[in-house]
């Protein structure tokens, strides 16, 4: 009824208009959703027969998202997190990290950073991970005497890095909303994902080098290994961790060959390290640690040493749960986040941790935080499905591609928008709202004028574009007058720790954030080195 | 034990019977489907489960597993988790219930992941039924998640400017928003019914080997279920009509309880 311009603006100040009053984003959208079928048709198309109709779309909508097996990881990767955060883990890691790190300058900076990537790369959430650094680091930084910003600030950027190292539940989103393989997403981020958490290293180390008073030195620990026999003692821990690890991938091929499961076949591939012809190797390298215990080390120091890092044991299995599932093409997204669960269920009743309790409180919050994303995204849903209905895509990138404008300037403008959108709103509603109005342009634009120094392929377009939005969305955490990030540190930081105060630590590791985000933008290809 | 109970007050001791009943029937059915699986030719697989007509025993297996969810679903929401809101009315009340339902499903979604990548990796036996029967649980799930989090008021909303509104302002808006929420699920029935209607009466599945009756079933829900959040969120509108009104920062997401919890746990063994 109405063009398709007009109905593009009545949506978004209705948009706005509804946001204003305080209404759910789902259903704000699934409401505007049922306005686009009403501008776009006849009334009496509508209305004219109870049942059927134009507005059958909205159901459509609705039930096609449902039944995406992938949205299945969304409530699997939260239960899993949530799990996480009740057992012990996350101390015990920090514990084994501090004591190879303590007599470091900015040790526990550093440990904090480090803790955090690890945790990143057990679950894809953020909220959490804050929670869990500001009460475990936090104290022990404040009590050294480090300076509070710099605490504050290493405390919330890297526990924000949950969504940009893989699994990343913004990833996920991303895949779903724009049909982009997770898989793929997930290997293009761990460079960038990476880079950013050494960009915070190097930046933590470099100032507490120049300027040592911000980061005291702990007393030395009296009896405490020092120097070489300290580094002996890690060596003998990641031998004695490799001859486990080899026993065990030993262990899986012979199973493998007893079954008959890895007999060479036509057309089938070959199961990565657990083939016969991988045996010898396994067997190998499972002598190699021996030796390394038994004559370099010694078995003595190799015993102190595990003891000393072992609190780093039930990470890596996780790690290697998850990440090793969906790398190791064992399995889907889906299936790996349900083994992520068991993992860290087994190991918290191996810890003697896990209580019914904990197990029924963490599935509260995994509904609650499942309701409130998952109906973003049948109302969304719905006001794509009946936006693309109405040709609401093709008339924006038309105008936008039409409009002339150099193709990174149109990029630009997008990641301003993203940061502008970030600093009030939650990176679902954006993936959801505007990633299906924002992708197609940016795949119609011209991939080589995409980056300054080197381009990537037109197909690998979508995937950057996912890698570039993580990254903005890492912004969001951070950014002022709502970052989440903050709000999480600000409920167990002590009481004179105040927000204001808070956002003014972030304040080097936004500018950190933007310098990655800059990296990403002029140099795309460094997400294609994995893939 | 009966002095924190919500709303079953006398009842409680009757229904954790109940409960316990129907758990124990549903895994002695279970342990003597299995094993009849193991020596017999003609047994009642998974396949067979889904197809209970004319096989008295898949109806009494079914029964006696969904008495045993309603029974736990009824005791579990009878106590309230300590970040929950409470329950006040009619309405809060089924939509707790469901909400136990849902958590009981989704533990039991990661069950059957758990089996089928344990059968496919390591017995090298994939199962037909495992990934559609946990799609067709997460449907639920997700469905019985946004009625849960509409009861639970914790759908994401914009504050900012609400917040700066007098008090009957942000009840027009209330008001405003509610009814336009209903707008939505008349016209999400509206479009929708006859669609439901007929997959439901023809039990339509979904195509595959194991073919569960995922359309059939899943739509008629969605209208259903996605009416009953319509109803919670008049629900909520009454119930939250005389309440002061109350500032809102994102500090709100963040529960003390659970920080309280998390502190606990690192303490313990320091």
């Amino acid at each position: 009824m109405v063009d398709i311009g007009t109905l593009s603006l009545i949506i978004l100040l209705a948009m706005f208009a509804l946001l204003a009053i305080g209404m759910p984003l789902g259903f704000a959208s699934a409401f505007l959703a049922v306005v686009t079928l009403m501008l776009k048709f006849d009334p009496d198309i509508i209305w004219g027969a109870f049942g059927r109709g134009p507005l059958s779309v909205l159901g459509q909508a609705v039930y096609r998202q449902l039944t995406n097996y992938v949205l299945i990881s969304v409530p699997l990767f939260i239960f899993m997190a949530a799990l996480l955060e009740r057992s012990g883990i996350a101390r015990d890691m920090y514990s084994s990290l501090n004591i190879w790190m303590s007599r470091m300058r900015g040790g526990i900076a550093v440990v904090t950073s480090i803790m955090a990537v690890i945790m990143a790369a057990m679950s894809g959430i953020i909220g959490g991970e804050v929670v869990l650094l500001g009460l475990i680091a936090l104290p022990q930084m404040l009590r050294l005497g480090y300076d509070r910003n710099l605490a504050i600030g290493t405390i919330c950027a890297s526990g924000s890095l949950g969504t940009m190292i893989p699994p990343s539940i913004v990833l996920i989103f991303y895949g779903l909303v724009t049909e982009t393989s997770i898989k793929a997403l997930f290997t293009a981020s761990f460079l960038p994902g990476f880079m950013l958490a050494s960009f915070f290293l190097i930046y933590i180390i470099t100032r507490t080098r120049i300027n040592p008073s911000l980061a005291p030195l702990p007393p030395p620990v009296p009896g405490e290994p020092e120097g070489r026999d300290k580094s002996l003692m890690f060596l003998g821990f990641l031998a004695r961790f490799m001859a486990w690890f080899t026993a065990v991938l030993f262990g899986r091929a012979l199973f493998f060959t007893a079954t008959g499961d890895n007999a060479i076949r036509e057309g089938e591939d070959p199961i990565p390290l657990g083939m016969v012809a991988d045996m010898p190797w396994i067997a190998g390298a499972f002598a190699i640690s021996l030796a390394i215990i038994f004559l370099v080390v010694g078995r003595e120091r190799t015993a102190k040493g595990w003891e000393m890092g072992k609190g780093l044991i039930a990470p890596i299995v996780v790690i290697g749960v998850v990440l090793g599932s969906i790398y190791g093409g064992i399995t889907g997204i889906t299936e790996a986040a349900g083994m992520g669960v068991i993992a860290v269920f087994v190991i918290g009743v191996i810890r003697r941790e896990m209580t019914f309790e904990i197990v029924w409180d963490s599935l509260i919050r995994t509904l609650r935080s499942t309701g409130t994303i998952i109906w973003v995204t049948i109302g969304a849903a719905s006001l794509a499905a009946a936006y693309t209905l109405a040709g609401g895509p093709t008339f924006v990138a038309n105008l936008i591609v039409g409009a002339d404008l150099p193709t990174m300037g149109i990029i630009l403008v997008m990641m301003f928008v993203f940061l502008i959108m970030g600093m009030f709103m939650d990176w679902v509603g954006i993936v959801l709202l505007i990633m299906p109005v924002f992708l197609p342009i940016v795949v119609r634009l011209p991939a080589e004028e995409i980056g300054f120094f080197g381009h990537v392929d037109p197909r690998y377009i979508p995937i950057w574009f996912g890698v570039v939005f993580c990254m903005n969305m890492q912004v969001s955490f951070l950014s002022p007058p709502f970052g989440p990030a903050a709000f999480y540190l600000k409920s167990v930081a002590p009481a004179d720790i105040s927000l204001t105060d808070i956002f003014k630590g972030f304040l080097p590791f936004i500018c950190l954030q933007l310098l990655a985000l800059s990296v990403l933008l002029a140099w795309p290809p460094i997400i294609t080195l994995f893939l | 034990m009966s002095d924190n109970s919500l709303f079953l007050g006398r009842l409680r001791g009757p229904v954790k019977t109940a409960m316990i009943g129907f758990i124990g029937l549903t895994l002695a059915l279970y342990i003597y489907l299995i094993f009849q699986r193991l020596f017999f030719e003609d047994s009642i697989g998974m396949h067979e489960m889904i197809r209970p007509t004319g096989r008295p025993m898949v109806q009494i297996m079914l029964g006696a597993l969904g008495a045993a969810l309603l029974f736990a679903s009824l005791f579990l929401s009878d106590r309230k988790g300590s970040i929950e809101t409470k329950p006040d009315g009619f309405f809060d009340l089924v939509s707790v219930v469901l909400g136990r339902l849902g958590m009981i499903m989704t533990a039991f979604i990661v069950l059957v992941m758990f089996y089928e990548v344990v059968s496919r990796y390591v017995f090298s036996k994939p199962t037909l039924w495992a990934n559609e029967l946990s799609l067709w649980i997460a449907c639920f799930v997700f469905l019985i998640a946004g009625l849960y989090a509409m009861q639970q008021r914790t759908h994401i909303r914009i504050y900012i400017i609400y917040d700066m509104f007098p008090r009957w302002a942000q009840k027009a808006s209330d008001t405003l928003s509610v009814g336009l929420i209903v707008f939505f699920t008349f016209a999400l029935v509206w479009g929708g019914f006859n669609d439901a209607k007929n997959r439901w009466s023809r039990m339509e599945t979904f195509g595959t080997a194991w073919d569960p009756a995922i359309p059939g079933i899943v739509k008629p829900a969605l209208l259903l279920l996605i009416t009953l959040v319509c109803l919670q969120a008049v629900s909520n509108l009454i119930a939250d009509w005389n309440k002061a009104p109350g500032e809102h920062s994102p500090a709100d997401e963040i529960d003390e309880t659970e920080i309280e919890n998390i502190r606990r746990t690192l303490e313990e063994k320091n």
